[in-house]
């Protein structure tokens, strides 16, 4: 079932420079989160990234949205159907 | 969110005169005045469809209608006026503080510095390869997501 994902996560925070990882689908339904991101930055994080994909024109390109501040960047990123937000802190 | 916490169940401890309207419906049962039985529920099948529109409007029209002449003369006073006004604005300061304000919840560790923010360097390059493949992995990881089907979801009864 989802073990391959929540594996998926495990992994992902094993990287020092990452505090939060957090995967939502296109309605903004959390998939799997962990650390400083928490189910409900579902929704903001899937807006984002719809949003910031309604400026570009060419479909296949999917951008990568970073919000930075002085003690990390938030970077998030759609792929397929799902999107990912990863909190990485300065390293 | 647009919703504003109404409710048809929290009729407890309310004064029963707040829902009373100030001017009472004259014809509750939608009768005309003049007493002729504009509603017929069941329309001749010899009549026109014109004539059943019609009718229909005419109901719908009658319905509508609140006659203020021949209301029941339930003057209202002047200081009775004021205090429902007094009433209902109290009534409503109490149910607008005991709302709960909502707040949008921000995504953590906003900076308050922008400048310092701005004047640093790039995001790295590799931090933007990374997300994307910590994303496609992810993806891949949500389509291998599947029924995992251990006993039969129909099951035959032993019946002899």
């Amino acid at each position: 079932m989802e073990s391959t994902l929540e594996q998926h996560l495990d992994d992902t925070m094993k990287n020092p420079a990452v505090v939060g990882v957090l995967c939502t689908d296109q309605q903004g339904h959390n998939l799997g989160c962990r650390g400083s991101l928490s189910d409900e930055h579902g929704g903001v994080v899937s807006v984002l990234a719809k949003q910031a994909a309604a400026l570009t024109k060419d479909p296949t390109d999917s951008p990568t949205v970073c919000l930075e501040s002085e003690s990390g960047n938030i970077l998030v990123r759609s792929h397929g159907t799902i999107t990912v937000a990863v909190h990485k802190i300065a390293s | 969110m647009g919703c504003c916490y109404s409710s048809e169940n929290e009729t407890t401890e309310q004064d029963p005169d707040e829902r009373k309207p100030l001017i009472p419906h004259p014809n509750p049962v939608s009768k005309p005045p003049n007493g002729t039985d504009w509603i017929t529920t069941s329309v001749p099948s010899a009549r026109t469809d014109e004539q059943a529109l019609l009718t229909s409007i005419l109901t719908k029209t009658a319905q509508n209608i609140i006659d203020v002449s021949a209301a029941d003369s339930v003057m209202m006073e002047q200081h009775e006026y004021m205090d429902k006004a007094r009433q209902y604005s109290t009534k409503l300061a109490v149910l607008s503080n005991s709302l709960p304000q909502k707040k949008a919840l921000a995504l953590p560790s906003l900076t308050s510095q922008p400048h310092q923010v701005l004047a640093s360097d790039l995001v790295p390059y590799s931090d933007v390869q990374q997300v994307s493949k910590i994303a496609a992995y992810a993806y891949s990881a949500i389509s291998q997501i599947k029924v995992d089907a251990k006993e039969e979801l129909v099951v035959q009864f032993a019946i002899p």
